[in-house]
């Protein structure tokens, strides 16, 4: 039993759940200026408010609008977007069972995933692709950073407070090492920093403002490119002879000048994100060193400032931080960007949604940058539960008039055919007998819990996690489109780790398949199991035919369950 | 193809270039049936192309523009080739006995000094928009019906995941071949008997259809099903992707990676590939540009020739269209690295074989190479001049149902003094 197969009963206790979700930590940032103060008071929730904006965003929506998906397509869709994983057919069974009326029985679905220990988890990988966008480098290790990102997540701590800590973060402290990975894993290459500060918090690309203003977008400028610079140009990388980390010291001195390529007129700049004011040095802390950089010593000024990065990144004022992050996990959860490229805001390249966007980054604000709690409206708008989208035309699914394919990621497709061929629970029980077996006392209460089965799990199985990212991670980060490669064909059509798992043992689905002989049965426990719906009869009666034709059960079973694992309604979620 | 009618018959296609096999596979998918007789014209009119990509931007000083003796010309004198008063730099020695099968172009202005924009300047013919790159089109409109082969192959260290193909079909996008090891996988599992290879198969299509059919966003599913396609085609070719080269073509195309990839790139063109692209890295030389482009040109030069050679030698020439580019060129200025930077408006390339005049120079630059002096072109006019080259009329429309958009940037037309 996976940690969320256990979880599936508590839906009953819904009075646990609140309980639960009351007793959420959330606590305050580091020593940062707050935000205001929070307005906290009875108002109307904002999933009613989406759905009414995107709707009157397009003149007939409601004639070209797709009705609610299925109980079962909305099962399937929100494990993955919540968890990572499909659910099992027992599972899916049971949620089709229950007759509780939809919208309660959704939104009890939703809380309940959201209080999993397979969220963070989730959230981890979307977090982790967001901002190190699959780059190799390992001056932070790679499974410190992932810990911090996820007990962050479990914590749910505010966004902004997280991206202070990353932004502020110099590696010289082991207890806050881990955000420095976003720095130190970039070898603080200036250029880069500067250009994914820009792209990652702020969804803005100035790559092309580094040596002129952008010859195509009006709004992107040299001296935003180098206002970001600003911060990070006195910074260096600084190798502790001792440890032999790296970590990052700073000077004193230094400005930032900058020429055009194009018009050889000079310009100077302080820090300053983007058209906010820019940050004067206080005085007299030219060369005034806390401690002064010599090649033994770690430079620290009296004033720095990179750490002037992290308070403007999350001052109120910086309306772009919002908007950044509420358009990238709009686009986890919908499958596009209310902007598009999700790094290319600008005056010529609106959201398709403006009003939505700035809606989401109002609201952000006001429920104190809580992540959990915007993923959870999204997940309760129509514009999430709705079908999908009927036609082909670009411009009818940009009107969320139905719901957009999303490939499943290296780690959804990894977790999920894990889950589906049996190995996870596998290898889960393996992993409790070994417990009970070295410590018969506590073990029984350590099995039990969630968390501990989510780790362990997690653990046992992370080089194969590894293999699928390997082979399906494209490079850079988060994006909304599907690229399908013959090498991911491959793999998934010869690959050992796939024949490896389609092989019957121990209870496992082939195993459990093949011992079934009416072949309605066999169809419906093998639908149920791989694509969390019931077969059609013309599919009962397809598989029905492909038993019949082939002699040997076995190899007939393994060849059903790789052609519906393998297919197009298994790769993408839907 | 003409634009707008909507209308793409065979026959209209067959009779205004009779040759063109892409034209053959969209009249399949169409329902559209091919006379053996039509069938043969297009098989004995297939033709190729070969891109070799030098990546990071080569000099054009150090290559096909040299100018020794000025302000900027660097160490390197010029040599005579085999086409007289045409002049190359001392680093291609080999490629100056050979000028009389290829054409230089000096005049190509890009007007942008980035990597990322220069790549898909010269790829897609156009600088701003979503178009296909020049192997994906020329892939739909060159590869026979049942290619043995995906059909535009590009054998490369690193991958930028571009999407090459943009609005053509996804079994026309650019496939990557890890440098010269063959792919992970290729090898059906041994429990697995070929007709349980395809029985399962099968019935995977099935279900495809029935998840596709009718539905929303069948680009996404296309794209699913063409991988699995290319990766049959690629099982079908794997004694030829896992040859280990022969001793002599080791010694005459050099052991180092890229003379492993272009003895595959000559391989893979023997055996029915339709594009093939090959990237030699490391030309962006910001610091010692000219110790750096004597080791890289000294690697390129013979081997690129051996290539040459070869498809000469295999009667190939005729029929396959060769492409030496960058995404840029060198700023004259030499800077204080000893480097030369990017330089976008003064760039030259190399072309030759199917439907290009041998032996031509197309424009120039002034004294000191410092900008364009005479018939400016940019990868506008380029990418025209290799489709007239290979028999596609670039001003015709795509063969996208329901669309009307033209192959090559309508305001830009073909260097009619390169073409035959």
């Amino acid at each position: 039993m996976s940690p969320r197969r256990s979880l599936f009963p508590a839906l009953l206790f819904v009075g646990f759940l609140t309980a639960t979700l009351q007793a959420d930590t959330r606590p305050a940032p580091p020593p940062l200026p707050e935000s205001q103060a929070a307005v906290k008071r009875v108002e109307p929730p904002l999933h009613p408010q989406i759905d009414q904006l995107i709707e009157a965003a397009t003149p007939n929506f409601r004639k070209i609008a797709a009705p609610l998906c299925s109980d079962a397509e909305f099962f399937r869709r929100a494990h993955l977007d919540l968890t990572g994983s499909v659910p099992t057919g027992e599972e899916t069974r049971a949620f089709l069972a229950d007759q509780t009326p939809t919208q309660e029985k959704r939104a009890a679905l939703i809380e309940l995933l959201l209080a999993s220990p397979r969220y963070a988890r989730r959230m981890q990988y979307v977090l982790d692709e967001m901002i190190m966008e699959r780059r190799a480098g390992s001056n932070v290790p790679d499974a410190e950073w992932q810990n911090w990102l996820r007990s962050s997540i479990r914590e749910n701590r505010r966004w902004d407070a997280v991206v202070a800590e990353i932004l502020a973060a110099d590696g010289a402290e082991d207890a806050k090492r881990p955000a420095a990975k976003f720095y130190l894993d970039r070898d603080f290459e200036v250029d880069v920093v500067t250009r994914d500060v820009g792209r990652i918090f702020l969804g803005v690309d100035l790559e092309c403002a580094q040596c002129h203003d952008h010859p195509s977008i009006d709004g992107y400028l040299q001296r935003h490119y180098y206002g970001i610079s600003a911060f990070l140009k006195r910074s260096y990388v600084f190798t502790d002879a001792k440890s032999k980390k790296k970590m990052l010291g700073e000077k004193a001195e230094g400005d930032v000048k900058f020429t055009s390529v194009f018009t050889s007129v000079e310009g100077m700049t302080n820090p300053r994100l983007l058209d906010l004011p820019q940050i004067p040095d206080p005085d007299g802390v030219e060369r005034a060193y806390l401690v002064k950089p010599e090649s033994k010593a770690r430079g620290i000024p009296q004033y720095s400032r990179r750490l002037q990065l992290p308070l403007s990144m999350i001052s109120d004022e910086n309306v772009d931080f919002r908007r950044n992050i509420v358009n990238r996990l709009w686009a986890v959860m919908m499958g596009r960007g209310l902007v598009e490229p999700l790094d290319v805001r600008h005056a010529d390249n609106p959201a398709t949604h403006p009003e939505v966007l700035s809606l989401l980054a109002d609201e952000l604000l006001r429920h104190e940058y809580d992540v959990r709690w915007l993923i959870r409206e999204l997940a309760l708008t129509k514009t999430y539960q709705r079908g999908r989208a009927a036609g082909d035309s670009n411009d009818e699914a940009h009107s969320y008039a139905g719901a957009y394919l999303k490939a499943l990621s290296p780690e959804q497709l990894a977790w999920s055919v894990m889950d589906v061929t049996g190995v996870s629970t596998q290898t889960l029980a393996a992993k409790k007998a070994e417990l009970l077996k070295k410590d018969p006392k506590s073990g029984e209460a350590k099995t039990a819990d969630p968390l501990w089965q989510e780790e362990t799990l997690h653990d046992a199985l992370k080089a194969n996690v590894d293999q699928f990212v390997t082979t399906f991670a494209g490079q850079g980060g988060q994006k909304t489109g599907f690229d399908s490669s013959a090498d991911q064909a491959l793999f998934l059509l010869n690959g050992a780790l796939i024949q490896k798992w389609l092989v019957p043992a121990n209870g496992n689905l082939t195993d459990r398949l093949r011992k079934l002989e009416a072949s309605a049965e066999f169809a419906e426990e093998l639908y149920m199991s791989v694509l969390n719906r019931a077969p059609g009869d013309e599919e009962v009666a397809a598989v029905t035919s492909y038993l019949e034709a082939v002699s040997d059960r076995d190899a007939a079973t393994q060849e059903l369950t790789w052609a519906l694992m393998t297919s197009a309604e298994f790769r993408f979620n839907h | 193809m003409r634009r707008d009618t909507g209308c793409h018959r065979i026959d209209h296609a067959l009779s205004r270039r009779g040759f063109l096999a892409g034209t053959a596979a969209g009249a399949a998918a169409m329902g559209g049936v091919l006379t053996p007789a039509q069938a043969d014209q297009l098989q004995s009119g297939q033709k190729r192309l070969l891109q070799v990509f030098l990546q990071g931007g080569f000099s054009q000083f150090e290559t096909f523009d040299p100018k020794p003796g000025t302000k900027y010309g660097g160490p390197f004198r010029q040599i005579e080739t085999s086409v007289p008063g045409m002049m190359i730099c001392e680093l291609l020695p080999h490629m100056a006995t050979r000028m009389h099968k290829l054409s230089i172009i000096r005049s190509i202005n890009l007007r942008t000094n980035d990597h990322g924009k220069g790549r898909l300047f010269m790829e897609k013919g156009r600088n701003v928009g979503e178009f296909p790159y020049v192997g994906s089109v020329a892939a739909k409109y060159l590869a026979p019906p049942n290619p043995t082969l995906p059909t535009y192959l590009h054998i490369t260290t690193r991958g930028l995941s571009d999407n090459t193909n943009a609005f053509l079909e996804a079994q026309h996008a650019q496939m990557k071949l890890p440098g010269t090891k063959a792919p992970d996988n290729l090898a059906r599992p041994d429990k697995l008997t070929v007709e349980a290879a395809r029985r399962r198969a099968d019935f995977r299509a099935q279900l495809n259809e029935r998840f596709s059919g009718g539905k929303g966003q069948s680009a996404f599913t296309e794209t699913f099903d063409s991988s699995f396609e290319m990766a049959e085609r690629l099982m079908s070719q794997k004694g030829l992707l896992e040859a280990e080269p022969s001793g002599k073509d080791l010694e005459r195309y050099g052991s180092h990676p890229f003379g492993r990839r272009c003895v595959l790139a000559r391989n893979l063109l023997q055996n029915g590939a339709t594009v093939v692209k090959v990237t030699h890295h490391g030309y962006d030389t910001h610091a010692e540009n000219f110790n750096f482009h004597l080791e890289q040109l000294g690697e390129f030069d013979q081997t690129f020739c051996m290539l040459l050679d070869d498809i000469e030698a295999t009667g190939m020439l005729d029929s396959t269209l060769i492409m030496v580019y960058s995404e840029f060129g060198r700023t004259p200025k030499i800077n204080q690295r000893y480097g030369r930077d990017h330089w976008g408006a003064s760039v030259s390339m190399a072309l030759g074989g199917a439907g290009i005049k041998p032996g031509v120079t197309v424009g120039a630059t002034n004294k000191e190479g410092t900008e364009v002096s005479d018939r400016e072109v940019d990868a506008g006019h380029l990418f025209h001049t290799y489709f007239s080259a290979l028999g596609i009329d670039p001003t015709a429309d795509h063969n996208v149902p329901g669309k009307s958009i033209p192959i090559g940037d309508p305001a830009k037309s073909s260097i009619k003094e390169l073409l035959v």
